[in-house]
């Protein structure tokens, strides 16, 4: 557990804190990173690292576990899921399209035309190297252009 | 049973008629984190003061954990810690002294704790405080109202004048009060809207003396969105308006609006207009709050803006 898991929480992503841990642990369970039957840190130790509401750890853990992907031993701790579900294929498209929306609203808003914005991110996947077969990368909360 | 802070219909106006607070309602439930956001002058460190009892409220009624502070007897009073704006300290004390006077004060003084929170922040304990930097006697102080180890904690403005890890450490030191024991209840002020992204459960915003809108900091988060939509030519059609929009401004053709979006086909009539495009972001508190006092034309079906709209923005404890 512990060194691995390392969770981001960005105030200025407009997105629920609880939700934020929630997308990045399942990422990190879909890209293998935490794999079934590590333990993660407990409650008060996530809400005192992160500085987080304890309440708000406990509100992802909650969800977490309903959706299957830790489960909780008693007096033992948290547990990633034995049969944890990988994220679904509509998840990997919400969250691919999160950020293609702002990608979309700022290439808008600096009058790019669209296969120039096609060429640019085919670029970056390039410098990526080969894409690995499946595997969903953690995905980091970006800052969204508006208001400034 | 009665909420842990409580207020209701509470005035308070000062000599030459200035009216600090004025119709403040507040209620904050057992285990919650409240921030009190709002202008300088809006009345948040007079409502403080009259719920800690350092006040005689004109009217209404403040109560925390059942009772009026400026009444209740010293037993009920340590049960509840207060950090004020300004050094209450005396300052020619150094902390092992204070601790020593004024734990005689109180049944639960954690000794140890306030050394441990010493040694966490690196402030001296046997240095008078007025020889601690400015950042240091706020630490001090709250070091101080921690280690009474409160039922109920009231911050005004704990932040002011600490640098970027102090505030860390103070925001981690409410997790730990948070932790500790049966939990506590914290109401605090602040400006410094991103650390209540992290710790708060709910936040209200005051205005003139009360609290104008209050909401669940994951609810705001997930719902309020700045609306923005271009329409071609130079202005929006007659009667045109933002579903859900709280406050709105128009700039030529561009209307852009705080709005509720609860669901996204809430918008689906105004993306279909011929030729308007429309862009949806996220707020972040500090943008809802700063786009909430803009200066705006208030939508015009809700006669009563200048009141707010209270049914929209009014969100209960449990959303």
């Amino acid at each position: 557990m512990g060194p691995k898991l390392h969770l981001q929480i960005d105030e200025r992503s407009g997105v629920p804190v609880y939700r934020q841990m929630m997308d990045q642990i399942k990422y990190y369970v879909a890209g293998a990173t935490l794999r079934p039957g590590d333990q993660i840190p407990s409650i008060r130790e996530l809400a005192a690292a992160l500085a987080v509401n304890p309440t708000t750890v406990v509100k992802a853990y909650t969800e977490l576990e309903r959706d299957g992907v830790i489960e909780k031993r008693h007096g033992k701790g948290a547990f990633i899921a034995q049969a944890a579900p990988s994220l679904t294929q509509s998840e990997q498209e919400d969250a691919l399209r999160r950020s293609a929306k702002q990608l979309a609203v700022e290439a808008t808003q600096l009058h790019v035309s669209t296969p120039k914005v096609i060429t640019v991110v085919r670029e970056e996947l390039n410098a990526l190297g080969p894409v690995r077969g499946g595997e969903v990368e953690p995905v980091k909360f970006a800052v969204m252009a508006g208001g400034h | 049973m009665e909420s842990v802070i409580y207020a209701r219909g509470v005035g308070k106006s000062f000599r030459g008629g200035a009216v600090a607070v004025n119709g403040f309602n507040l209620q904050v439930e057992g285990g919650e984190v409240y921030g009190l956001i709002g202008r300088n002058g809006a009345g948040k460190t007079t409502a403080l003061r009259v719920l800690m009892g350092l006040l005689r409220p004109d009217r209404g009624e403040a109560r925390v954990l059942g009772c009026s502070l400026w009444e209740a007897s010293r037993g009920h009073r340590q049960r509840i810690a207060y950090l004020s704006q300004s050094q209450q300290l005396p300052d020619w004390m150094s902390l092992d002294d204070l601790s020593r006077y004024t734990g005689h004060f109180y049944d639960h003084w954690d000794v140890s704790f306030l050394r441990d929170l010493a040694r966490r922040w690196d402030l001296p304990r046997n240095t008078a405080i007025a020889r601690l930097s400015g950042g240091n006697q706020r630490l001090a102080a709250l070091a101080m109202a921690l280690a009474s180890r409160p039922e109920v904690i009231l911050l005004d403005e704990p932040a002011a004048g600490l640098d970027p890890i102090a505030r860390r450490e103070l925001n981690q030191c409410l997790i730990d009060a948070l932790l500790h024991g049966e939990g506590c209840t914290i109401l605090l002020s602040t400006h410094l809207l991103g650390d209540l992204e992290r710790l708060a459960t709910r936040v209200g915003i005051m205005d003139h003396g009360r609290v104008v809108a209050e909401g669940v900091v994951e609810d705001w988060q997930r719902t309020m969105r700045r609306v923005q939509v271009v329409f071609p030519g130079d202005a929006p059609p007659r009667d045109f308006a933002i579903p859900g929009a709280l406050r709105c401004t128009c700039l030529g053709p561009v209307v852009t609006a705080l709005a509720r979006v609860t669901d996204e086909a809430q918008l689906e009539g105004i993306r279909n207009l011929p030729g308007a495009r429309v862009y949806v972001f996220p707020l972040t508190l500090e943008e809802l709050f700063v786009d909430w006092f803009r200066e705006s034309s208030p939508p015009r079906e809700s006669k009563e803006d200048t009141n707010l709209p209270k049914d929209d923005v009014f969100l209960g404890p449990s959303g």
